[in-house]
């Protein structure tokens, strides 16, 4: 959106404040449990942001991103456990794989219009699910069902991606999360990010202006999953073990699209303004009223959804964009264009 | 060899033929009007020109390749552009960047997209609109909106799809003003158009459809007095009138 340079201003401001806040949090905060509530919301920041490059730009609604991501996390573990390789370059191997998956799940479901691609995310990811829970070795390789899988421990080597401490994992996720949005508001503001929305908005009108639907789709959805099963990897390495429910399940999709549906999809900001929302809110709660009241965390949780959803139906990303658009008082700044 | 060249292209929706066998051809430079009653298949013969569905049968050949069946954003990289009947801007984009998506037609470059799409919006006389979200525009902008993004795609032959229905009259005036630039800058026309006073205005020939069969093409004044078309129009009791 175009912003008038009072605005430019303000948030850089506001992204330098930030910046700042994140890379010094782990000096303030050093209560394990705390660090781990702020690892988990940069995490589902990461994978709010992935899902939103195909999803949020494009519009087209993908409950089966948990399948891209336990494709990286499982393949760069495996590579650990059975060929001694770093996750570091597992990682990039389990994200080429996803990519491929992710373009032969979108290649039949963009030729189409309709509620396609979202049935058939779907029901991919509750296939991978099912059978991977099901299938205790193949070719040899232990896969170890719905038992999933331990990262062997190493110790400290950094080269295996093994770290003493929550810290270097802070900072791991945090370097993920600014790349992620360093390729987000690139690809906004290229050729694809305008034919992305123009297709969101009206794909036969996009299509009489010379845009391939079904190939710039495509293209998001490579990115998204290479991302996506990335952030899988981590996770992997952070929590040292993996199953099918929790890697690939529905839940964990569902999620990612509420976060980035309530952040404000098809932004750069949302998605990571919905998990800075629903992560804490979800931990906190579940930590401080799981064992008391058992479920009254859900019902919170869906609480802050039915309100985030009245309230600010474009997303949590909607008053602070009124705010950036507001002329500065004293400032000869051109005066922002008026909406009729 | 002419810019266009229809021969015999059909199209049929189950039992109901929309278009039977419709053939024309177009010189560099023409405005050619199709009229017809509502539902004479005016829009389905832009659809498959514009590469919306394949006809059934004929061959569509533009500078003398045949493009039936390509997809639209095949025949659009042709240099073909068209407007459609229910103007729907890109709602949450700018009326710039609207502009832009079309103006990304030739090139990557992001500032060469903004530049093309400043000039087009100049030439349509939105400048002052560049920042407003599109979903705001009337109904009127809207139609200039989308002509300006067709315009960005630097089309040879341009679609255009009732582009003064909702008009009023002064603005319909002022809507042939610009078709008539546009033609001037060298782009060749077809439009479907309800309002006569438009298309006899501008066209160099009309074609008329009925029922899916064309029942006259000509000049505008030679087809605005056949018998055949006044019939088509207003009934059996007007033909003589």
């Amino acid at each position: 959106m175009a912003t008038e340079p009072g605005g430019r201003h303000r948030v850089v401001t506001a992204t330098a404040a930030v910046g700042i806040l994140l890379l010094t949090v782990p000096l303030a905060v050093t209560d394990d449990y705390y660090l781990h509530v702020l690892i988990a919301t940069l995490y589902f920041a990461y994978m709010a942001s992935a899902w939103n490059i195909v999803c949020g730009y494009t519009g087209q609604l993908s409950l089966g991103h948990s399948a891209l991501s336990g494709i990286g996390g499982y393949i760069s573990t495996l590579l650990l456990i059975n060929a001694g390789l770093s996750p570091w370059i597992g990682m990039f191997v389990g994200a080429l794989w996803a990519t491929v998956v992710g373009v032969l799940v979108g290649w039949p479901c963009f030729r189409l219009r309709g509620p396609y691609f979202a049935l058939t995310t779907i029901a991919f990811a509750e296939i991978l699910r099912i059978w991977t829970e099901n299938t205790e070795e193949i070719f040899g390789i232990e896969l170890r069902g719905a038992q999933g899988l331990s990262v062997p421990l190493k110790g400290h080597v950094p080269t295996l991606f093994q770290f003493d401490g929550k810290v270097p994992y802070y900072y791991i996720i945090l370097a993920m999360l600014v790349a992620v949005m360093a390729i987000t508001w690139w690809m906004e503001r290229s050729r694809m990010g305008f034919y992305l929305k123009a297709i969101r908005a009206d794909q036969d009108g996009a299509e009489a202006l010379g845009v391939n639907s079904a190939r710039y789709l495509l293209s998001a959805m490579a990115v998204s999953s290479f991302l996506t099963a990335l952030g899988g990897s981590f996770y992997a390495q952070y929590f040292r073990y993996i199953n099918p429910e929790r890697n690939m399940g529905l839940d964990f999709s569902i999620e990612l699209a509420l976060m980035g549906i309530v952040g404000g999809q098809g932004t750069v900001v949302g998605p990571i303004l919905g998990a800075f929302l629903l992560t804490p809110a979800g931990e906190i709660t579940r930590a401080t009223l799981g064992g008391k009241f058992p479920g009254l965390h859900i019902v919170i949780y869906g609480l802050v959804l039915i309100l985030a959803m009245l309230f600010l139906p474009k997303g949590l990303i909607q008053p602070l964009r009124r705010l950036v658009a507001r002329r500065p008082a004293a400032s000869g700044a051109v005066a922002p264009q008026t909406k009729a | 060899m002419p810019l266009l060249e229809v021969a015999s292209i059909s199209k049929s929706f189950g039992g109901n033929q929309a278009v039977k066998s419709l053939s024309f051809t177009l010189e560099t430079g023409e405005i050619l009007g199709l009229i017809g009653p509502n539902g004479a298949g005016k829009t389905t013969a832009f659809n498959m020109i514009a590469g919306y569905f394949p006809p059934d049968t004929g061959e569509v050949r533009f500078k003398g390749e045949n493009i039936a069946g390509l997809r639209a954003w095949d025949i659009s990289h042709r240099k073909i552009a068209r407007t459609f009947q229910l103007s729907k801007p890109f709602g949450d984009l700018t009326v710039l960047e609207n502009v832009m998506v079309g103006g990304f037609h030739h090139q990557g470059s992001r500032a060469a997209a903004r530049r093309k799409a400043e000039e087009v919006l100049a030439f349509v006389g939105m400048a002052a609109q560049a920042g407003i979200e599109a979903h705001n525009l009337t109904v009127v902008d809207r139609k200039r909106l989308e002509l300006a993004r067709c315009l960005a795609t630097d089309p040879e032959l341009l679609l255009l799809d009732e582009v003064v229905a909702g008009a009023t009259p002064s603005e319909a005036v002022a809507m042939m003003e610009m078709i008539r630039k546009i033609r001037d800058m060298g782009i060749t026309i077809i439009m479907v158009e309800h309002v006569m006073r438009v298309v006899m205005g501008l066209s160099h020939r009309v074609l008329v459809l009925h029922h899916g069969e064309t029942i006259a093409v000509g000049d505008p004044q030679t087809v605005s007095r056949d018998p055949v078309v006044l019939k088509a129009y207003l009934g059996a009791r007007y033909a003589h009138a």
